[in-house]
């Protein structure tokens, strides 16, 4: 006899699915999982979050930065002009700086 | 009328790309497993086309012909939000295998009331979200075929609550995408034809708008001529850059992704689909200051342009284009929206079930409904600023406390939400109903991310006692960064595996 299979849509699979991942997690995190938690290594984790740590910064504070010549540029730019500023220059800004923070986030977990 | 006739067609075409979905994924076994191999640009289409709602396809023009161009600001933060997400929220909520926000405050948690606070703060954003959505169809309606606007609001509701019933919307992320692309195809195809069609002097007029005061040609956001137009513009982009990364429907769209590393990939890409569609918005509104200046509802600007232009036929064809994209984007927003309050309301609330998700998309339409009648006047994109600013103040300090400082505990979470949505929507409805004089109070009122943002991120941090730090804490933020095989993120991907 085949064995039956219960359909259920793929909206209630997730919504078991939650479930069962959280509980998971949390289980192991209050020590009552299956792996034991010595299996990571909390020096090199440590080390590997404090650099992705760092990086983010930079990135928020580029952002930052970025935005502020934008609005200073555009109150700048001569006479009716400001609107163009705001419609070509931010979006190729924002793209590069989260281009270069993504190779950035992931040649620190190549390296880790 | 053929307003009307495009908008049922869009409606009919998601409806079967929806059901063709649900097959598919029914004779799949392996569905979730499959998804999780959906190529990255799917995932980023779905995303971007989700994310792109009456804000942005209406909004944004209505704005930028009533208060100027500082209105762009709006269309910056919306984009300028996935670097945040790309930096901070992605690869880390990614690897929890969280799959909502209230998942993954008990994951870093570990308390069941974390979540239905959560829950609580989700159905708040959600329903300032959806209401200018609703506004949004109903204006359309309105214009394209003449119905009064409180028909055309509910029957909206009543549109996108059973297509959900159905099953057909959310089903799967090609839907989604192909809002986007829908979107894209009916709001920038006219817009290249309007352009060329509009002839020199009109073209001439948008892009050098002679005549016009000094503020509407300044690029600064000002509210009512409070005077204080960096400092409004300023927290429009605290609210909308920090907002869009503390969005419940967005950050659960990362689920589906492969990992950590294609989930800050997608977050990349979807400023990519961003950047290139708002840039039609704005020629529909520089365009609309030129040829429909003195329409009463501006929000409705982006759909008037193409009769202005081009009377007659042509005009009327490009018209039912525009109007249908702009249905598009209501559909697809509010489903996402609905289905995120549906499951706040049930699962993170109410402890659910499939019957109390149903009960729950009913109710979140009945009140969407219910406040977008009384909402004809306020401008889409205030509304929708005040739930970028909720999300702002509320799950930005959550995840990215949560995410990158292992000091943060439950108690300092609670307190630290309660501060944040109180402020924020405290403002919020104070700006909307009370008569407060133009100047630096009114502008904190309507525009609150700039003070409450730092006031949620600081009591979240103050009132989390170091001593209070459950001993697992250090694990839990660890695992969030660590690739391999000991992350969540494998974890998950066996548990989906074997169901």
């Amino acid at each position: 006899m085949p064995q039956r299979i219960r359909v259920t849509s793929p909206q209630t699979r997730l919504a078991l699915l939650r479930r069962t991942d959280a509980r998971r997690s949390l289980g192991r995190l209050s020590g009552r999982g299956t792996v034991p938690s010595t299996a990571i290594d909390l020096a090199a984790a440590e080390r590997a979050m404090r650099r992705q740590r760092r990086q983010a910064v930079r990135t928020v504070v580029a952002l930052g930065i970025t935005l502020t010549v934008l609005m200073i540029g555009a109150n700048l730019a001569p006479g009716r002009w400001g609107w163009a500023v705001l419609f070509f220059a931010p979006y190729p800004f924002l793209l590069a700086l989260a281009f270069v923070h993504v190779r950035r986030a992931e040649r620190i977990e190549a390296d880790s | 009328m053929l307003g009307l006739v495009s908008i049922s067609l869009v409606l009919a075409v998601s409806v079967i790309i929806g059901l063709w979905g649900v097959r598919a994924a029914r004779s799949t076994p392996d569905f979730l497993v499959a998804s999780r191999r959906i190529v990255p640009g799917w995932n980023a289409m779905a995303i971007a086309g989700e994310y792109v709602s009456a804000a942005s396809v209406l909004g944004l023009a209505g704005l930028l012909v009533k208060n100027g161009v500082g209105a762009m600001w709006y269309a910056v933060g919306f984009t300028a939000g996935y670097v945040l997400v790309a930096a901070l929220v992605a690869g880390p909520m990614r690897r929890s295998g969280a799959y909502t926000v209230p998942d993954f405050a008990e994951y870093r948690l570990g308390s069941p009331r974390i979540r239905r606070m959560c829950g609580l703060v989700v159905v708040v954003i959600m329903l300032l979200y959806l209401i200018p959505q609703f506004k949004a169809a109903g204006v359309v309606l309105e214009l394209v075929s003449g119905i009064p606007y409180w028909v055309g609001v509910v029957g909206s509701g009543l549109v996108v609550a059973s297509s959900i019933a159905v099953g057909g919307m959310r089903s799967a992320t090609y839907v989604q995408a192909f809002h986007y692309l829908l979107k894209l195809a009916f709001i920038a195809g006219p817009a290249l034809f309007l352009i060329f069609l509009a002839g020199p002097e009109r073209r001439e007029a948008a892009v050098n708008p002679i005549g016009s005061t000094a503020d509407w040609a300044r690029p600064l956001l000002d509210l009512d001529g409070s005077g204080h137009p960096v400092l409004a513009t300023i927290s429009v982009l605290v609210a909308t850059t920090l907002g869009a990364m503390g969005l419940p429907h967005v950050v659960m769209r990362f689920h589906t992704v492969a990992g950590a590393r294609a989930a800050r990939r997608v977050a990349v890409s979807v400023i990519v689909l961003l950047g290139l569609f708002y840039l039609f918005p704005v020629v529909y509104g520089l365009l609309g200051r030129v040829v429909a200046p003195r329409h009463e509802e501006t929000d409705v600007v982006t759909v008037l342009v193409p009769g202005q232009i081009v009377p007659g036929a042509v005009g009327a064809v490009l018209m039912a284009l525009v109007a249908a994209g702009a249905f598009a984007a209501f559909m697809s927003t509010s489903s996402g929206l609905l289905l995120a309050l549906a499951g706040g309301l049930s699962h993170d609330l109410f402890g659910g079930s499939l019957p109390r998700l149903r009960l729950g998309i009913v109710v979140g339409t009945g009140l969407a409904v219910a406040l977008a009648l009384p909402s004809a006047n306020v401008d889409i994109n205030v509304l929708v600023g005040w739930a970028f600013a909720v999300a702002a103040s509320t799950f930005c300090p959550l995840l990215t406390l949560g995410i990158w400082w292992r000091g943060l505990t439950a108690t300092g979470a609670t307190v630290g939400l309660l501060v944040g949505a109180g402020a924020s929507t405290g403002a919020a409805l104070s700006s909307a109903i009370a008569d407060i004089e133009p100047g630096i109070a009114s502008v904190l009122l309507a525009q609150p991310a700039l003070w409450t943002v730092p006031l949620a991120f600081l009591t979240m941090a103050g009132f989390s006692r170091p001593g209070s730090v459950p001993d697992w804490a250090d694990e839990s933020v660890l695992r969030l960064h660590m690739p391999g095989r000991y992350s969540t993120e494998a974890q998950s991907a066996r548990a989906r595996d074997s169901v």
